[in-house]
């Protein structure tokens, strides 16, 4: 029992430090010292949480490329993890004890889009197989970023996914609304206008007799 | 070449937005963006009935003459064959999510006439300006890129002479935490 303890010990001991080993070598000549240091103590913290990294990693290098100040860096980082926290603790909410990091990661960047905490676990409710919750947030990050109010977002995959198509039909939606922008560009078509016209005819599909409906499955 | 308004370009490289033009250059404006969205990219994806296609041609090998001929059946042959046979009876009763292609070509084109050298730099390149320059194609002053990017969610900017980080004006964007904008694209 003693060496099984040791064993697993040592096994987390090196699975830690090649994370962190990791971390040093995609910062390595990217980031001044002060930044990795950080980018290190809230790495540890973010991964015991069950966060993702990988944002944090990426945020630090893109702050350094861009010449942005170190403490504006450092400002960035930590709004990034408490985005990162929030968006893990919106779809724990909708059920899942243990959200994938990919889950997580896009829902924080929902959030900076302009999602807020309550429509991702929303977003999350909705995104049961074949709908994986972190595509379904990339979309609405996405239309988000377009100039879709969160509601409208919600209201439009939700539509998309109870009308009971594949789960592309909910990738393809900035495409689609993009398209409908262009074709009313005469009149002067929002984004969030063409993305109620797509809601209304997704509505009109789901209420269509006969309409295949995906079968409900529990996490 | 197309001479636009400077405020107008400006617009083109990212600088302001189009409520940001006084309302006399706001159709100049609307126009240059649907001149550069209709040169913009275009995602190269896989046909959905190649999977079909692969199929019907293993069927159309699998039923040539001689290939029954060919066959010796012994008995421990069976056991995997009805292995594999009840595994692909659960694969086809399941009904299997439509999948998006795992990789996407897509091309980025900047309009940036004074500009001597553009890059672009993003999630997909670890943001390194020298990674992925842009190259001067087709009509004077846009620059273009063709990528195959993994499918997913990325953010990017334009840098224009090696300083000037410039948004996609013809592609979503959120702020990028230090008080600049990156473009969004999802594949």
């Amino acid at each position: 029992m003693k060496a099984f303890c040791v064993t697993l010990l040592l096994a987390i001991a090196g699975t830690a430090l090649g994370a962190q080993q990791d971390v040093s070598a995609r910062l390595a000549g990217r980031v001044p010292p002060e930044i990795a240091a950080l980018v290190h103590q809230l790495a540890l913290g973010a991964a015991a949480r069950g966060l993702p990294i990988d944002p944090l990693i990426q945020k630090a290098i893109e702050g350094s490329a861009k010449g942005v100040p170190a403490d504006r860096v450092a400002a960035a980082l930590r709004a990034l993890t408490a985005q990162l926290d929030v968006a893990a603790a919106a779809i724990q909410q909708a059920g899942s004890n243990r959200p994938d990091t990919e889950a997580i990661a896009a829902g924080a960047f929902a959030l900076n889009a302009g999602i807020s905490a309550k429509q991702v676990t929303a977003l999350a409710l909705v995104s049961r197989p074949p709908y994986s919750t972190a595509a379904t947030l990339r979309v609405a990050s996405t239309l988000a970023a377009m100039g879709v109010p969160g509601e409208q977002t919600v209201d439009l995959v939700t539509q998309i996914i109870a009308s009971g198509g594949p789960a592309t039909d909910v990738l393809g939606l900035p495409g689609q609304v993009m398209v409908g922008v262009s074709q009313g560009q005469g009149r002067g078509v929002t984004p969030a206008q063409a993305a109620a016209g797509l809601a209304r005819a997704a509505a009109a599909r789901a209420n269509a007799p006969g309409q295949n409906k995906p079968k409900p499955q529990h996490p | 070449m197309t001479d636009f308004h400077p405020q107008v370009r400006q617009l083109l490289d990212g600088d302001i937005n189009l409520a940001d033009l006084p309302p006399e250059l706001r159709a100049e404006g609307e126009e240059a963006l649907r001149l550069l969205a209709a040169v913009d990219r275009e995602p190269v994806t896989l046909p959905g009935t190649l999977g079909a296609r692969v199929l019907a041609e293993l069927r159309r090998r699998a039923e040539a003459p001689g290939f029954w001929r060919r066959l010796r059946l012994r008995p421990w042959t069976l056991v995997p064959a009805f292995a594999a046979g009840a595994a692909l009876a659960l694969l086809l009763s399941t009904p299997a999510p439509t999948r998006a292609p795992a990789a996407v070509t897509v091309r980025f084109v900047l309009f940036a006439p004074e500009a001597q050298q553009v890059a672009l730099a993003g999630t997909f390149n670890q943001w390194d300006p020298a990674a992925t320059p842009l190259v001067r194609t087709g009509a004077p002053g846009v620059w273009t890129a063709t990528l195959t990017l993994p499918a997913g969610q990325h953010q990017y900017a334009f840098v224009v002479d090696g300083a000037r980080w410039v948004a996609d004006p013809a592609a979503p964007a959120v702020d990028d935490g230090f008080g600049r904008r990156n473009s969004v694209l999802s594949l």
